[in-house]
């Protein structure tokens, strides 16, 4: 799920940055330390939309630093237990397969693929239905349930299932 | 854009759906997941916008360009509804008729209510007994929504909450393996680390001993029906050779100009990897080798070598990915030190074969093991393996193509597939290939009876030596008694008693070469390549 939420941030800036430009290399830098980072708490920072506010900067003992902090607005985005999401299939295995949501690695087990869709290896390792109408493979696009998420520092980790009315295949690459 | 997100929800939901089905009164619990037209944000003041789809729109297609909502800022885009119960909803359309008021909440709430009451009139006459529940989840809705207000920190932890009450449902688990901590099945974060990694898979991927012989039985099954065995492959001095560009010796300096080109590896067999260091031979016939046997074998790859190293390796030898994709098992995936498992193979030991140079890597699983002789073409790799002799790149020599070890162990193969699918007697599911495998073995020194003389330390029990054991493997039989029965003397020195009583008697006296040779090459080999030489300390003796 998306949010749009303000986060604060003490940011540290070398006082050569300061002068006209302090603002915009505050927030440059803000964005390079901030966006695609994750927390376990508000998970993957997607992008920057806008500051809030910038406190007053605080110098530091003994080094010329100074500490600003730092209120912005911005896009995260956080897996949860029951949401529904689009990924693409990134590897397909007889355990399952999985697939990516943007920063999300999930896994879908083979016990959470619908029983009548069968593991096919060969060139292309794919599941198929028995008359072949639907078929799951590499760079397939999949909507998928999500049913476990852990968030860490660097990455996000699902368990999907899509054995459940309306999910499977959106799109199949080998139609394309 | 707006256009293409609908239209391709539209293929696989047929727009029928969207009319017949009436939305659950849990709807707005389960289904923050929306866009609107983003110059409506402020119509909703709360800061919970609705970017869901076009980010994954932006996801999934990275090659329009990384995902800057800034730039959607202009945009109009359809607004998706979803429920993760009924996923897809109804697709419509927000945008630009909103009217557009301060204070959003309200207005959020009233569109739901009116986006339900107009369903559910939509609905046909059963739904509309359930009026009162709409009502209700309006109420609900209104209430959610006012919710929405407070700090984004409560939604989450509210949704965390859900997410618990789902999960108490599903004790029942038996929890058979894990990806990231969390239980494949029920989603459920598991405490302990049980089971087997399998991180040539994925790292984070593990499965219980259960789970694993589950689909081991299922893939065999599927495996027999396609009249397909499992080959286990070594890297280093089996299907290649590398060295670290450090160590190539002067006399190998002329092999830098003479590597073949990334672009198509198969048209190649020198290559110059600079991000691992490595230069790499592939062994004559390889090529054809894999081809070949991924017609009879489903085949991973098997090394003592670093993950970055084998799937490097892996690239020289499958650049299409045909035969090994998620098959690269490197020393960071084995289950123990210094000892390559069968356990992460998903395959029964009946129906695995092996092909390493090193046994000792193998003690549990020798039966199923093919003995390679060692491929080396660098001089490091002879001196590793204490060789003095010049090494084939400092000769520019190579393996022969056409009789080099990999085409004599394809025929191996091939003899060996072809008798268990059409020769073994019983139930496909009950054959063993190991049992096979010894078969054909026994009929390389078939009929020979071998003397040795003076091989072994005088101590040494001579049944218990690698050299008795493996005649017998190889179907010869053993003595230590000289009868005329007795086909070959080994011997390293034509000196001695039993190697003289061979030559008076015409029988074959061997170096103990020839028993290696023959292990290796799954046939008995010429004696006369294989003569003895008298030693001079005998001769001076006798002098
Ligand atoms: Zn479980």
């Amino acid at each position: 799920m998306f949010f749009h939420i303000v986060l604060e941030r003490n940011m540290q800036l070398h006082p050569r940055h300061f002068g006209r430009n302090l603002r915009e290399n505050l927030v440059s830098k803000l964005m390079k330390d901030v966006e695609g980072t994750c927390s376990g708490r508000h998970g993957f920072v997607v992008a920057i939309t806008g500051i809030e506010n910038i406190g007053k900067g605080l110098i530091r003992d003994g080094t010329g630093f100074v500490t600003f902090p730092v209120k912005y607005q911005c896009v995260v985005f956080r897996p949860f237990k029951g949401e529904i999401l689009e990924a693409v299939v990134t590897m397909v295995n007889k355990m399952g397969f999985f697939a990516e949501a943007g920063p999300v690695q999930i896994f879908v087990s083979n016990h959470l693929i619908p029983d009548d869709m069968e593991f096919q290896s060969g060139d292309v390792p794919n599941y198929t239905t028995s008359d072949g109408s639907v078929k799951i493979q590499k760079d397939s696009e999949v909507r998928l349930k999500i049913i476990g998420t852990r968030v860490d520092a660097t990455e996000i980790f699902c368990i999907g299932t899509i054995k459940d009315d309306f999910l499977g295949v959106i799109n199949d690459p080998s139609a394309a | 854009m707006s256009s293409t997100c609908p239209r391709r929800h539209s293929r696989a939901f047929p727009p029928i759906l969207h009319r017949t089905l009436p939305l659950p009164s849990f709807f707005l619990r389960d289904s923050w997941f929306w866009i609107q037209d983003l110059e409506d944000v402020s119509l909703l003041s709360s800061r919970l916008e609705f970017f869901a789809d076009v980010v994954r729109w932006f996801w999934i297609k990275p090659r329009i360009g990384g995902f800057d909502p800034r730039l959607l800022k202009n945009k109009k885009i359809n607004c998706l509804l979803f429920s993760s119960t009924l996923s897809l909803v109804r697709v419509m359309s927000l945008a630009t008729n909103s009217p557009a008021h301060s204070s959003s909440s309200d207005d959020f709430a009233a569109f739901l209510a009116v986006d339900l009451d107009s369903h559910s009139s939509d609905s046909s006459p059963d739904e509309e007994t359930e009026g009162d529940n709409n009502a209700e989840s309006v109420r609900i809705k209104r209430r959610k929504v006012e919710k929405l207000e407070n700090s984004e920190e409560d939604i989450m932890h509210e949704v965390e909450e859900q997410s618990l009450e789902v999960l108490s449902k599903q004790q029942l688990c038996s929890h058979p393996g894990s990806f990231g901590n969390m239980c494949i099945i029920c989603g459920q974060r598991l405490d302990e680390e049980s089971g087997v990694t399998f991180g040539y898979i994925h790292k984070e991927l593990r499965l219980n001993n259960d789970e694993i012989n589950r689909m081991r039985n299922k893939e065999m099954k599927e495996l027999l029906q396609r009249k397909k065995l499992i080959l286990v492959l070594d890297l280093d001095h089996t299907l290649l050779n590398s060295t670290e560009l450090r160590y190539l010796t002067v006399e190998e300096e002329y092999l830098r100009s003479q590597t073949d080109s990334l672009d198509d590896v198969t048209k190649g067999s020198l290559f110059l990897l600079n991000s691992v260091h490595t230069m790499t031979k592939l062994r004559p016939f390889v090529h054809s080798f894999l081809k070949e046997a991924s017609k009879l074998f489903e085949m991973y790859i098997y090394t003592m070598g670093e993950r970055r190293y084998a799937f490097e390796m892996a690239k020289l030898l499958d650049p299409k990915k045909e035969y090994f994709s998620s098959k690269v098992i490197s020393r960071d995936d084995g289950t123990q030190k210094h000892q390559k498992g069968l356990d992460v193979v998903l395959g029964k030991e009946s129906a695995v074969l092996i092909l390493d140079d090193t046994e000792n890597a193998w003690t549990k699983h020798k039966e199923n093991l093919i003995l390679m002789e060692r491929y080396h073409f660098f001089a490091s790799s002879c001196r590793q393996f204490g060789f003095n002799c010049k090494s084939l790149s400092e000769l520019k020599n190579d393996e022969s193509e056409t009789d080099g070890a990999l085409t004599t162990i394809l025929k191996v193969l091939k003899q060996v597939h072809h008798m268990f699918f059409n020769e073994v007697s019983g139930d496909l599911v009950d054959r063993d290939v190991r049992q096979v495998l010894k078969t054909v073995r026994a009929e390389v020194l078939e009929g020979c009876k071998v003397v040795f003389s003076r091989v072994f330390p005088t101590k040494f029990q001579a049944e218990n030596h690698q050299l008795w054991k493996m005649v017998e493997q190889l179907g010869g039989t053993c003595s230590t008694e000289l009868d005329q029965s007795v086909t070959h003397v080994v011997a390293t020195d034509a000196g001695t008693e039993k190697s003289r009583w061979a030559l008076k008697e015409k029988k074959f006296l061997v170096h103990p070469r020839w028993i290696e040779a023959s292990n290796y090459f799954w046939k008995r080999q010429m004696e006369e390549n294989f003569t003895v030489e008298q030693t001079k300390v005998e001769q001076t003796k006798k002098q």
